[in-house]
């Protein structure tokens, strides 16, 4: 899922110099489309097969919760009885089998539907996420312009120490600062968790409920329960934002900084447009398409950051769930929700790929 | 750049910033971080356990139990505040003959969905508790369970394998013998906690009105119960599910939940000791942490070049003799663990002070030259080399403190040279039982509130330790406190055990782990005792 990042260019996707001929017509995208859609299977086979192998020979469940317990023998036939003394190819054929059909199982240690824990909390991971890139946006791309307006002045070093700081702080540590600030010290917003117990009591009774507790919250219709919410969003929204804040910020930066310097840029300046302008509308745009290819990396880079950010501020999703059953060696759990991880990347990666094509022809395809 | 007002950039960025202040004030606005505990005297409970399955024949765990205390009965069970076992469901039970426990029902039992609770429910729970037979379930404890007859709706005949089994009515009380509805539970494989949920099938204290896995499960209570433990005080209860006990930490301390049980750090419940804004219960508890002997391969061990039993006895009392445990109690685990000088728990019937008497200054602290004398009595060369293993992922972080602080103690003497090794637990379980470890640290944690499941598990015919260490005159004596029906009798009996195991030393208890809640301080009525089940029935708040 390569996505190519092109230069700065000019509105509208205006380069300068192509490398190959445009205007090869519809049918060579939808031919890149197709490749790029048909990547996603081995993407995910190869995936799902690494962590198939991996917690395979790290050791069974029954192990992990009786293996202090039981002597040997006693062990080795509930091992048996569950199957995990079979040769390793038949039960990888076996999940193999499973997964084509549509059938995740359920999770060895406490029975629950693959398929719905990934529907209880895909939900909520979606959501981080989205908070996620809202706190990227709201902070990258302006402190980005900043930075490039400012450039190789004081503001301009602040900013690109912050970027620095802010992508290369580990979430889980930038979560427990935060947490420590506004939480405990502050004391202005929860510790942990998506809702308070009242909201989630509220939400546990609901007949329809989503799982993206934004849009339960908004479906209660009640202000108080909207912005309960929100506010135990906003910790973990920016532990994981500021992440690809940083990147967002560097990003914008550089390209601004080289769309300042085209011809055009300068025309518009000659013509008195003022520098403010230039860079918030002219030089933005262009800066932007890079962006919008970062944006499938970082879905991959934020869920990895999401099973940190969740486990430090309670936010059940699959980061959660994942961290979980990897403690507990629960094969199926772990696979089932690594698989679709993989399908959320591959699938994001693919539609970033579409849009790139679509607007920035330079992209090869 | 130098055309445009740097001012209105200054605004933008400040602007910039503000805009995204704002946007989290604004969020923070709506919901605060007051105490959400729910309306009247309603009580939260907060946990970093977690429940596998709520069907009493699938989970054997800490986080499973705690909610199957609450819900479902069983015929035994014991008054909060003693371990002690007295009819629950039961208005009688008692031997019949030897191998005969006869149980009574009390009359017009219900389930919380209505359903009648009969002997039929009774002898379909243990039936299928045989029959399901789970990897991760306790039926285990059945063992001695040959089948179940019925006779009307409110009688119930065990017929046992051994006669005058004295630990059965202790099984009765454990979740083996919880009750469940036959007509929503399946025979023959574990039920999905959604399908016990919206059925209604408890018949505890209390039944559950919503249930989030692992998130949060709200309770109310069972007007349809008419056991033991008597109505609930408080009708609401929610349990709510922590990951990380720090977490917990601060919504108990910031008022947002009412109690924390189950498993706040050592260092966090020392600050929480101070803190005015909360109280700390503790209670007895039943976790045994300690280290086993392989008598084959440690030093002099049977398979050894130098075998010599009477010198591998000399290295494990001097051992005995030199391990500090109130010292690791204190600076390990802040006095959340107490020393262990017995191999039956304090809290529970026969538990002693044998290794206090036996070894060490006599007091419970070390003694050196007590130690030296053993080993150079036996002609042991010093020092000696203990290669000892210990795990954190199964038994806790704090694992490598307390190993480190036991070479110390050991090393410290100058009569052992200790080499500390740790494995990752998916490794070391296995290893363990195949001799792969002289030296080895393991933990306990109890099934049911009775001596006897600290000593047939662990010196019986049938050991799990798999050490090599196997006394005859262990075995008969475990064999008879078993069966004895004279309480006076037994409880010497498990004493004598204690005594000839305290001599052989094939292993060396360390610590006992306490029962630790933290509450706010308008709640009361939190019971930490013997039986080790934390009832949600006894909290009051306000």
């Amino acid at each position: 899922m390569t996505t190519v990042a092109p230069s700065p260019a000019a509105p509208g996707g205006a380069a300068p110099a192509a490398s190959k001929p445009r205007g090869r017509g519809g049918s060579t995208l939808w031919r890149y489309l197709v490749i790029r859609f048909l990547l996603i299977f081995p993407t995910v086979f190869i995936l799902v097969t690494m962590v198939f192998v991996l917690m395979r020979i790290t050791g069974d469940p029954i192990t992990i919760a009786l293996g202090g317990k039981l002597p040997p023998d006693q062990l080795a036939e509930r091992i048996h009885h569950a199957g995990f003394d079979r040769p390793i190819l038949v039960q990888y054929f076996e999940y193999l089998g499973n997964i084509f059909t549509g059938n995740f199982g359920t999770s060895i240690t406490d029975g629950q539907p693959i398929t719905q824990i990934l529907l209880t909390h895909g939900g909520a991971t979606l959501e981080l996420a989205f908070y996620a890139l809202i706190v990227a946006f709201i902070v990258g791309i302006p402190l980005g312009q900043v930075a490039a307006y400012y450039r190789d002045r004081w503001p301009d070093a602040v900013l690109r120490i912050f970027a620095i700081l802010a992508y290369a702080t580990p979430v889980f540590f930038a979560g427990l600062l935060l947490k420590l600030v506004f939480a405990v010290w502050l004391d202005v917003l929860p510790v942990a968790g998506r809702a308070s117990t009242r909201t989630e009591i509220q939400f546990s009774t609901m007949p329809h409920r989503t799982g993206i507790y934004l849009i339960d919250a908004i479906s209660t219709g009640d202000p108080e329960v909207i912005g309960d919410v929100l506010s135990h969003a906003v910790l973990p929204g920016l532990a994981l934002g500021l992440l690809t804040a940083g990147i967002f910020l560097r990003l914008v930066r550089t390209n601004v900084i080289g769309t300042l310097s085209r011809d055009y840029v300068d025309a518009a300046r000659s013509r008195g447009v003022r520098e403010i302008r230039l860079v918030r509308k002219h030089a933005l745009k262009p800066a932007l398409i890079p962006i919008i290819t970062v944006i499938g990396l970082q879905i991959a880079v934020l869920l990895g950051g999401a099973v940190l950010t969740e486990t430090t501020f309670e936010w059940k999703g699959l980061g959660f769930e994942l961290a979980y059953y990897l403690s507990k060696r629960d094969f199926v759990a772990v696979q089932g929700i690594v698989a679709l991880l993989a399908v959320i990347v591959a699938l994001t990666n693919f539609i970033v790929d579409i849009i790139a094509a679509l607007i920035d022809p330079r992209v090869r395809y | 750049m130098t055309s445009v007002s740097n001012k209105g950039w200054r605004i933008a960025a400040v602007g910039s910033v503000a805009a995204v202040a704002l946007v989290l004030a604004g969020c923070a606005s709506g919901g605060g971080t007051g105490n959400n505990s729910g309306s009247g005297k309603s009580i939260v409970v907060g946990t970093t356990d977690k429940v596998t399955f709520l069907d009493p024949a699938g989970s054997f765990d800490n986080g499973s139990l705690t909610v199957q205390t609450q819900v479902f009965a069983t015929l035994m069970n014991s008054k909060p505040g003693t371990a002690d076992v007295q009819p629950d469901l039961a208005s009688k039970a008692e031997f019949s003959d030897p191998n005969t426990y006869t149980v009574t029902l009390k009359p017009g039992l219900k389930f919380a969905n209505g359903h009648a609770l009969t002997a039929s429910d009774v002898k379909f729970s243990f039936d299928r508790q045989l029959k399901i037979n789970d990897p991760n379930g306790p039926s285990y404890l059945l063992s001695d369970l040959d089948n179940t007859t019925i006779d009307g709706d409110t009688t119930i005949n065990f017929h046992l394998k051994a006669a005058n089994d004295q630990v059965f009515p202790q099984v009765l009380s454990t979740s083996a013998g919880a009750i469940v509805d036959e007509q929503v539970f399946a025979a023959d494989k574990v039920t999905p906690d959604a399908d016990i949920v919206k059925a209604h099938a408890f018949d505890g204290q209390y039944d559950i009105d919503s249930y989030d896995f692992n998130n949060l499960i709200t309770f109310k209570a069972n007007k349809n119960y008419q056991g033991l433990l008597g109505a609930a005080k408080t009708s609401n209860v929610t349990q709510k599910y922590y990951t990380d006990a720090s977490n917990l930490k601060l919504d108990i301390q910031q008022g947002n939940i009412d109690v924390a049980y189950r498993s706040l750090s050592a260092t966090d419940l020392k600050s929480l000791r101070s803190d005015k804004k909360v109280k700390v219960v503790d209670g007895p508890g039943g976790e045994m942490r300690y280290i086993v002997f392989n008598f084959n391969t440690m030093p002099y061990g049977a398979t050894q070049p130098d075998a010599d039993a009477a010198k591998a006895l000399a290295v494990r009392q001097a051992a005995a003799d030199l391990v500090d445990r109130s010292e690791i109690a204190d600076q390990v685990y802040k006095n959340t663990y107490t020393p262990l000088y017995s191999f039956v728990p304090n809290g529970l019937t026969g538990a002693t002070t044998v290794l206090k008497d036996l070894y060490g200054d006599g007091k419970g602290g070390p003694d050196k030259t007590k130690a030296a004398k053993v080993l150079s009595d036996a002609g042991v060369t010093t020092p000696v080399t203990f290669n000892l293993q210990y795990n954190t992922d199964h038994y806790g972080e704090s694992s490598t403190d307390e190993y480190a602080l036991v070479k110390s103690q050991l090393e410290a003497s100058g009569l052992f040279k200790v080499n500390l090794q740790s494995t990752e637990y998916t490794q070391y379980s296995p290893d363990r039982t195949k001799d792969v470890y002289p030296e080895y640290q393991l933990g306990w944690f109890p099934d049911y509130s009775d001596a006897d499941d600290y000593l047939t598990p662990f010196y019986g015919a049938d050991s799990f330790l798999v050490n090599h260490y196997s006394n005859a005159a262990v075995i008969a004596e475990i064999q008879k406190q078993a069966t004895e029906t004279d309480p006076a009798k037994r409880k010497a009996e498990i004493e004598d055990i204690q005594k000839l195991v305290g001599k052989d030393l094939p292993i060396l208890p360390l610590l006992q782990g306490s029962q630790v809640a933290v509450t706010g301080t308008d709640i009361s009525g939190t019971t930490l005792d013997g039986a080790f089940k934390f009832r949600f029935g006894t909290l009051v708040k306000g």
